[in-house]
């Protein structure tokens, strides 16, 4: 049973993604400015940092997968950045110390590293014609905001869990 | 050298682009039909997706009404004034609407440009990045709904079908940017139309823009603009929003009118894929010589 649960719950924050875009109240952001949730991905550097590093990259490489073919129909971006970003992050932490306010800002560089991947592919493939500056003041800084106070939140019970995750694989 | 060449990591790092680049050109050709693979996925998660969407909308849903609450006072009092109105618009299309059919039989013209079948979805998903705008609906091949159909909400046009799986199928913006992405509307002038293409999207102001309309043409603010049912796909008549502004374009030759679109690209719940009765032409009855005489 456990050991579907780290699945179940990735599979959840996925769905949970577009779900949070549907039901977002408009009102409270100006039409322009954007907000992407990335709770998949900050649950998954989590995962990363102090769960066992392996599940972490494989995880980070199904679910990329995953987000391509369901949601952006464009195969390669996702698969290819989530893991990557998972590899930088588990590289920093053999430099840094583990400590809960290290790991979060470490999850956000991880965050606006995966925004600015993606939105450097979009504009090498021509989906987008956006200019830097305003990507910045449009996409990044809404978004690296909200979901800095989302790790805020959900730091510690993460870090909970997947250091229990990762002494019950020890055993 | 040979050091050079068995650095793991690098070979690792050099296929995985070498694949990226693959796939992304490989996913970026226009494609008829998704591959089973990608199919199979899509159902699957449509399904999850399905099961959590509902409940959590219906919370929302409770919300949002009791927000609604508040002003039903004055809407009350305003859509009573408008039920009036209402009744003499009915017996006036019914009116019409006879004698438009009397007025065919006479011709013996069946089908029009305008007649279509609806296909009722629910929105299930959306790409959160919303690099391109992408929704997931509840309805699939299954419910004979394929590709390129126009999908609508109440207040107008929001997109076409981009792809389709057995259970559930993807939505295309208009808002998106993808050149692919045009569609042949009309503006309605009093007593006249003009022609052109929605082509584009103005992001900032939110606004459709409409190319291709002659340059003589007279475009007011507040005129209607509709699909003209020339493309193909798109039946006729199909609300897509209403003039905002016009200038002229590139070279004078045309001019381009802002259209402010009737649907809202945000909050979208319930959506309907339409189907157009009329047969669609195929190309090569289209460069046949029998053409002319038509």
């Amino acid at each position: 049973m456990r050991k579907f649960l780290l699945p179940l719950l990735l599979l959840l924050l996925f769905i949970s993604e577009s779900i949070f875009i549907e039901l977002f109240p408009k009102g409270l952001l100006d039409e322009a400015r954007i907000i992407v949730p990335r709770f998949l991905m900050i649950t998954l550097l989590f995962l990363t940092i102090y769960g066992p590093k392996k599940y972490g990259i494989i995880y980070s490489f199904i679910f990329g997968l995953l987000f391509d073919v369901v949601y952006t129909e464009i195969i390669g971006i996702y698969l290819f950045i989530f893991p990557l970003v998972s590899y930088i992050v588990s590289k920093l932490m053999k430099i840094l110390q583990t400590n809960i306010v290290m790991v979060s800002l470490v999850t956000i560089i991880g965050v606006i590293l995966l925004e600015m991947g993606v939105y450097e592919m979009n504009f090498l493939i021509h989906q987008t014609s956006m200019d830097f500056s305003s990507f910045v003041s449009l996409r990044l800084i809404p978004t690296v905001i909200f979901n800095l106070v989302i790790t805020c939140i959900v730091a510690y019970p993460l870090k909970k869990h997947f250091e229990n995750l990762a002494a019950s694989l020890d055993v | 050298m040979p050091q050079f060449f068995l650095n793991k990591r690098l070979i690792i790092l050099l296929v995985s682009i070498i694949i990226l680049v693959a796939l992304i050109g490989f996913s970026l050709k226009e494609r008829e039909k998704l591959t089973w693979p990608e199919q199979f996925v899509k159902d699957t998660i449509g399904l999850v997706q399905t099961a959590v969407s509902r409940p959590t909308h219906y919370v929302a849903g409770f919300f949002d009404n009791l927000k609604d609450l508040q002003n039903t006072y004055t809407e009350n009092k305003e859509l009573k004034k408008r039920l009036d109105e209402l009744a003499r618009l009915e017996s006036d299309v019914q009116m019409l609407e006879k004698e438009n059919a009397e007025l065919r039989e006479i011709l013996d013209k069946k089908e029009s440009l305008s007649d279509f079948e609806p296909i009722q979805a629910t929105v299930v998903g959306r790409n959160p990045d919303r690099w391109n705008e992408l929704l997931t609906i509840n309805k699939g091949t299954k419910d004979g709904i394929e590709q390129d159909m126009p999908v609508l909400t109440a207040n107008g046009l929001i997109g076409k079908v981009k792809s389709t799986s057995q259970l559930t199928s993807t939505v295309q913006l208009l808002s998106s940017m993808d050149p692919t992405n045009r569609i042949s509307a009309e503006i309605q002038a009093d007593g006249e139309s003009y022609f052109g293409l929605i082509e584009g999207y103005d992001k900032d102001k939110g606004l459709l823009l409409l190319k291709g309309i002659p340059y003589d043409a007279k475009i007011k603010k507040g005129q209607n603009v509709v699909s003209s049912g020339m493309g193909g796909v798109f039946p006729k008549n199909l609300p897509i929003g209403k003039v905002v502004d016009v200038t002229p374009a590139e070279y004078g030759l045309t001019q381009t009118a802002f259209v402010k679109p009737g649907a809202n690209f945000y909050d979208i719940e319930h959506v309907m894929v339409v189907k157009r009765s009329m047969v669609k032409p195929e190309p090569e009855d289209m460069i046949d010589d029998e053409e002319e005489e038509l």
